[in-house]
């Protein structure tokens, strides 16, 4: 009996899974829960710290 | 004023003192689990009992709550009768965003949902956060096209868990 093939998204699920980075899950499992937070805490604000300056530079660019 | 990135630590730390019962879920669940991805935000879903309202307001009053993305200058009073007439609510606050869920698309209530959480100690504190397979399902029923690569991530550790050894959950 074939299988029955799997849903769209099932399907776009296993196709996004191909491009998951393991390696950097596998250092993030060997991480505490509190080292977890602390590691977003970190990336957040340096990503909004990042897009800050960006618009900064952008409004200086074009003299607004 | 809206500070220039979630406090994480901040924001959990003013509900965990205030002892308001509610669940993590969202993207900071899904850190905690072990996915490497960036939110801006927190996610919970609220237990809606008088007593747990009033410890919200009491922990998030002081941080001057408004709707997010709402106009400027609208009447909106943080308080019991609020959370109320209300059920879901994505707010700015001093400390960052907080998105204070009454009920969740596949999850239900705090109540319904809290037979699928786990205990974990942060910072000194108990926090409970929605296992790894409540998650995913939360994600899956939540029905968003850009929820399906987080759900691919999430199951990849459910795998990576389960290789080494574990059961795939914390």
């Amino acid at each position: 009996v074939p299988e029955n093939p799997p849903s769209p998204v099932d399907a776009a699920i296993e196709a996004y899974k191909r491009d998951v980075d393991r390696t950097l899950i596998r250092e993030m499992l060997k991480l505490t829960p509190e080292e977890r937070i602390l590691r977003l805490q970190k990336f957040v604000e340096f990503a909004t710290e990042l897009r800050r300056k960006t618009l900064e530079l952008g409004r200086a660019a074009t003299g607004d | 004023v809206r500070p220039p990135a979630t406090d994480f630590i901040g924001l959990l730390g003013r509900l965990l003192e205030a002892r308001v019962e509610f669940i993590i879920i969202g993207g900071l669940a899904g850190n905690l689990h072990g996915s490497a991805r960036a939110t801006f935000d927190i996610d919970i879903v609220y237990d809606r009992s008088e007593d747990n309202l009033d410890r919200i307001v009491g922990a998030l009053a002081p941080l001057d709550p408004y709707p997010r993305g709402a106009p400027a200058g609208l009447p909106f009073v943080f308080d019991r009768a609020t959370l109320q007439h209300g059920l879901n609510f994505t707010l700015e606050t001093s400390l960052g965003d907080l998105d204070l869920l009454g009920e969740v698309a596949g999850g239900g209530t705090y109540q319904t949902l809290k037979d699928s959480t786990f205990e974990v100690d942060v910072f000194g504190f108990h926090c409970r956060v929605v296992t790894l397979s409540k998650l995913i399902a939360l994600k899956r029923a939540a029905g968003r096209p850009r929820d399906l690569d987080t759900i691919a991530e999430l199951e990849a550790i459910v795998e990576e868990r389960e290789c080494q050894g574990g059961s795939g959950e914390d």
